[in-house]
């Protein structure tokens, strides 16, 4: 199934880039996501917390990033396995120049859906992704912009040699000066895109068991 | 000689768990399950251009949303068309979830399952659907007209055109002394039982097997039907129907959408999943029947022989046909009730409307078949100053006439043929019952004080026991009981009691050692359903054929173990003895246990059964060849033609002078269905549908807007009867046995509904001394119509 | 649903509490809190009768009452005009004797409208009877039997009291 969406980022395109590269920023802002691990070149594994209703799981996820080209576009691929379903998805992010010194970010997925997640229906699939992308670019952005009080945070930082293992603080959106945000080869929206397909609203679905 | 019950008013033996509450209806069960509703369209005719779920995904418990594009293979085109008939040129039936289009209020869009129906509507409150609103076609004058279509490639609106005749009609009235054309018209309706439709499904993924409840009156045709919209093996899939509150026609079409929908979801989930319609739901998504215009000739002589009849009639059938044009089809047959017109021609189109689909409600076409006809025999009388009882006797198939070929085709595809019946005798009872030829005396004693009371009659043909079969399935336990199963399905009918008391009476045994199964796939696979007044015709004759090769079996075991010939063998509540030797005697518990030659003996009985107990023949097989063990078998019971069951009703009515309102002052019913077996269900029977009758009559109609919005869809709005509505009803009957079955049963079902029409336009024309000829009736259309016939008059 | 209310109430004479949202229906607390599934649900809005049960006696619509409204008040539904033996109490053996139900969906309306109508008007002639019974819809039997059981539930209680 096709997922397309946009989003405008209060940053220019070099500062989103990075942004969108670096495992400390992503492995807060994408919704679920435990843990961000390099595990080769241009290659992450990304462990997220997922569920709806009673179908909940980890799930682990491969993302390899191919035909970059700084600061415009590139192309994410990502797939994703847990007990509630697996994902598969392709997404191709550009990145243009807006007014005000702010970026145009465009994303397209195609990917494919399988397992008890997938008949959950594409319209409720699609919607879920699009909602939780918008929440991953707002969180982003966020950061982007030093929106964030800034607190004691539990440092998520690179730890001793790699493969890089970035883990996600506990649930508050850790402040981030644009100095701290140093790029690492991973990817961006698209984790975001993989993880949100299968990140439903954890929190959210917590209630609604059926009797 | 044991008790007989067959003919016995048996108190019913369902009612103690019935009226303690432990019922078990649709929603009774599957608690846990998932609870799925719907998104309906609220316009009767549009393009859907978008669906926007974003709203609805913050719902606590929301499990899924699926729309037409989730639907794989076969779910994703049009359900079935169950009846096709070469005439239905341009059938159409629904998509489950609507694609690119919807054709009327009520069609179901998007389907959402959640953890509870209050979250599932809520999620569904929140999806936000675009459309392209269309103009519709609402009734059967813009259906004729087709200035606008329902289907773009249906010309005309006409989803089928078909003629019968039987002579030459036509040649007939042009050489007719008096030929009177009529126009009549009735307005649609609907079955509205007390419980609506429902589904629970659940797929168990270890065997991949489905089993699929539904308040269905055919759960075996689900069954098939389900098994192949999703693909999987029949043998696979079981469809019980639980306890149902009433079916009345509209729960014998299938599959209904949510029944492929609720049972996909709960595979593709992997969850149970339930869904129970509302009322309004029920309104405008399940089945409604009735409307039709019909344009009459006839032909007669002057002592008011009917010699030719030419009728032509528009069905409206809504906006798909998934039962073919079967309503339509049993009109255009039964309208020649108990008459035999020399000649007659019957030509309908059924039309598309953007309203809600068309299927049979109890009658299924015969009570406006029935209406035509009584309205043409009165205004026979009418016009050659008859008694109208009398032109009717005079054009009677006599009952040396039977059987009687009409030469016309039938509802199930077979010639028209009625097999048995004694009209005169039917009225000579009704005209005793109700004073018939005493009432020109009181009705001028009325006159005389200012009051307008009137006498109406109706006569009917009702054909039953429609085929293809139905089988029976009949077993003695080892313990003595007798469990009984059958595939069509229980709405109310007492099926467990009559049932059980013809398979009791073949046998020889208590009543109350009989257990009856009905509608469960697992008890019995083969079966058709129940409609049509079928059910005790069909089931009650395959359940006696299967009784007798038990009850044949059972005396040929017994024969051996008592060394008796059987023919000297009898049972009496459960004993088999030699007859006038009561101590040469085998209980048929002890047979079944011999019947079934074990080597584990599992109690003390059993153990008589083993290998060392009983000296054995060394040159034969302990299962004897070509036969079976155990005392159990399956019979089926497949008829060449329908039966053909009668009944004649009287009404007496009072109208108001001023307010035109109309009081029932007697009912009358004389109804011959064949052999009675339970005569106190029976009159439950024709009870129920004399108070549909009076609704019909007088209350029930859909009322639909030029924009196709059901303005009624409750029922604070559509009027049903309540027991200050219906009158003490005065029944007699008589009982001319059907010749085509061993059991010699007519169906009942349909008796009381089917007059209603005919019998109260009778008598409030009689009352009024105008025609009626729309139906129902309302006191303040019969007043537009005394102002209407008094202006008339006076010009 | 963040507005749970916490009920307690009599249900056929037994102490029950349920645990429930502001806008549940009794009619499904009764049916799916409770397990009573005796209790019908005919048309959800208060025309057929059929989820009629009593409330400190007096007849009730379940379906247009949230259950919160009946916090600490005594319910009776037709499994409670049972005996308490188990056995058919006297309108539900008086509607066995007269073939008052046939596919029995609206019948326990009837049955809890008719136990509270005999409680009140213990001799009805058949007309009052008639009259007694108007607010419920069936669609099966044509009232004819329904009538004749209000007659024969009130002979049954008479002769019970005998």
């Amino acid at each position: 199934m096709k997922v397309t969406g946009s989003a405008v980022l209060h940053a220019p395109r070099e500062r989103v880039w990075s942004a969108l590269q670096d495992p400390a920023v992503l492995v807060r802002t994408i919704p679920g996501c435990q843990q961000l691990e390099q595990v080769g070149p241009d290659t992450y594994r990304a462990t997220v917390l997922a569920g709806v209703a009673s179908i909940k799981g980890t799930y682990s996820g491969d993302v390899r990033l191919t035909d970059q080209a700084e600061p415009d576009s590139f192309v994410l691929h990502a797939s994703g396995a847990g007990a509630p379903g697996t994902v598969n998805a392709d997404v191709r992010v550009t990145l243009a120049d807006a007014d005000g010194g702010a970026t145009q970010l465009d994303y397209d997925a195609d990917a494919v859906v399988g397992g008890v997640i997938g008949g959950v229906g594409q319209r409720m699939i699609v919607g879920v992704a699009k909602k939780t992308a918008g929440e991953f670019f707002a969180a982003v952005d966020d950061v982007l912009t030093g929106r964030e009080e800034r607190i004691l945070r539990e440092p998520s930082v690179a730890t001793g040699t790699a493969p890089e293992v970035f883990t996600a603080p506990s649930r508050q959106r850790a402040p981030m000066s644009a100095a701290e945000m140093s790029s690492a080869a991973i990817t961006g929206a698209l984790i975001a895109l993989a993880g949100v397909v299968l990140g439903w609203l954890i929190t959210r679905r917590a209630q609604g068991r059926p009797r | 000689m044991s008790t007989r019950t067959m003919g016995e008013p048996i108190a019913r033996r369902e009612d103690p768990r019935l009226l303690s509450g432990q019922g078990h209806y649709l929603d009774d069960i599957g608690h846990t399950a998932l609870a799925a509703a719907f998104v309906r369209s609220p316009h009767a005719h549009a393009q859907i251009v978008d669906i926007d779920v974003t709203d609805a995904l913050d719902v606590d418990g929301l499990m899924a949303i699926y729309t037409h594009d989730d639907l794989p293979d076969r779910l994703a085109e049009p359900l079935p068309l169950l009846i096709p008939h070469p005439s239905l040129t341009h059938g159409r039936t629904p998509y489950a979830l609507a694609k690119d289009e919807v054709n009327h209020v009520g069609e179901a869009i998007v389907m959402v399952v959640a953890a509870d129906r209050y979250l599932a509507e809520d999620a569904c409150d929140r999806i936000r659907v675009e459309y392209e609103v269309l103009p519709p076609v609402v009734g059967i004058a813009a259906a004729r007209e087709a200035s606008r279509l329902v289907h773009e490639d249906v010309p005309g609106n006409i989803a089928a055109t078909m003629v019968q005749e039987n002579g030459d009609a036509a040649a007939a009235l042009a050489a007719s002394p008096r030929v009177l054309e009529l126009d009549l018209e009735v307005e649609r309706s609907a079955s509205t039982p007390l419980e609506g439709k429902g589904v629970y499904a659940r797929w168990d993924p270890a065997d991949a097997s489905l089993r699929v409840y539904s308040s269905t009156q055919a759960s075996t045709s689900v069954r098939a039907a389900l098994a192949a919209k999703l693909g999987l093996p029949p043998n696979r899939v079981e469809v019980v129907a639980p306890d149902v509150g009433g079916g009345f026609g509209v729960k014998i079409v299938h599959p209904w959408p949510e029944e492929v929908l609720v049972s996909w979801a709960a595979i593709t989930l992997s969850r149970e999943v339930k869904w129970t319609e509302d009322r309004r739901e029920h309104f405008v998504s399940s089945a409604h029947e009735r409307s039709q215009v019909h344009h009459v000739r006839v032909g007669f002589d002057d002592d008011g022989h009917l010699l030719g009849l030419e009728v032509s009639f528009w069905h409206d059938n809504g906006a798909y046909t998934p039962y073919g044009i079967i309503v339509p089809i049993v009109t255009a047959t039964q309208l020649l009730g108990p008459y035999k017109p020399a000649a007659y021609r019957v030509e309908f189109q059924s039309l598309y409307t953007n309203t809600v689909l068309v299927t049979p409600y109890r009658g299924a076409g015969r009570p406006q078949g029935c209406f035509v006809m009584e309205r043409v025999m009165d205004a026979i009388a009418a016009e050659l100053g008859f008694d109208r009882a009398e032109v009717r006797e005079r054009n009677f198939i006599q009952p040396d006439e039977m059987p009687y070929d009409h030469g016309l085709i039938f509802q199930d595809g077979r010639p028209l043929i009625y097999d048995s019946g004694d009209y005169p005798a039917t009225l000579r009872k009704l005209k005793k019952l109700v004073g018939w030829d005493e009432f020109g005396v009181y009705r001028e004693q009325a006159r005389a004080e200012g009051r307008r009371v009137g006498i109406g009659i109706a006569c009917y043909v009702e054909g039953t026991g429609v085929g293809p079969y139905e089988g029976g399935w009949v077993k003695v336990e080892t313990d003595g009981s007798v469990v009984v199963a059958t595939g069509l399905t229980t709405q109310g009918q007492g099926h467990q009691t009559a049932f059980a008391q013809v398979a009791a009476d073949i046998l020889g045994v208590q009543l109350d050692r009989v257990s009856v199964v009905t509608g469960d796939t697992r008890r019995f696979g083969y079966a058709v359903g129940t409609f049509a007044s079928r059910a005790l015709v069909m089931s009650g004759n395959a359940i006696a054929a299967a009784a007798r090769k038990v009850r044949d079996k059972a005396l040929r075991i017994a024969g051996d173990a008592l060394e008796a010939d059987p023919r000297d063998l009898e049972i009496i509540d459960g004993v088999v003895q030699v007859r006038g030797v009561p101590t040469s005697a085998i209980p048929l518990s002890t047979v079944a246990v011999l019947s079934n030659p074990l080597r584990y003996a599992f109690d003390t009985e059993s153990a008589r059964a083993t290998q060392f107990a009983l000296p054995a023949d060394p040159d034969k097989p302990p299962v004897p060849e070509g036969e079976q063990p155990g005392l159990e078998a399956t019979g089926y019971y497949s008829p060449p033609r329908a039966t053909f069951a009668n009944g004649m009703h009287a009404v007496v009515v009072e109208t108001d002078p001023d307010t035109a309102e109309i009081r029932i002052v007697r009912y009358c019913v004389v109804h011959d269905c064949g052999t009675l077996v339970n005569p106190r269900i029976v009159e439950g029977q024709v009870h129920g549908g004399v108070a549909q009758g009076v609704g019909g009559a007088l209350y029930e109609r859909m009322v639909y807007d030029d924009d196709g919005q059901l303005l009624n869809a409750s029922f604070m709005d559509f009027l049903m009867p309540y027991s200050t509505e219906v009158p003490t009803i005065e029944t007699d009957h008589l009982e001319t046995p059907s010749p085509l079955n061993p059991l010699g049963i007519k169906g009942a079902g349909e008796a009381g509904v089917i007059p209603g029409m005919a019998v109260f336009a009778s008598a409030i024309s009689d009352a009024e001394g105008f025609p009626i000829t729309r139906m129902p009736i309302s006191p303040s259309e019969l007043f537009h119509l005394r102002r209407a016939h008094e202006e008339a008059t006076n010009r | 649903m963040t507005d749970v209310h916490e009920l307690a109430l009599t249900v056929n004479g037994v102490p029950r509490t349920l645990r429930v949202p502001a806008r549940r229906l009794l009619s499904d607390a009764l049916r799916h809190d409770l397990g009573l599934t005796g209790t019908h649900v005919g048309c959800e809005h208060g025309v057929c009768g059929a989820c009629t049960v009593l409330v400190d006696g007096r007849p009730v619509r379940s379906c247009l009452l949230f259950a919160v409204s009946v916090d600490g008040s005594s319910v009776t539904t037709v499994e409670g005009c049972c005996e308490p033996d188990g056995s058919l109490g006297p309108v539900q053996q008086a509607f066995w004797d007269c073939h008052g139900l046939q596919c029995g969906f609206c019948t326990p309306g009837f049955v809890t409208t008719i136990t509270a109508y005999l409680d009140e008007n213990p001799e009805p002639t058949a007309e009052e009877a008639r009259e007694a019974i108007a607010g419920n819809l069936c669609r099966c039997t044509g009232y004819q039997n329904i009538v004749a059981s209000v007659l024969r539930a009130a002979e049954i209680r008479r002769e019970a009291r005998v």
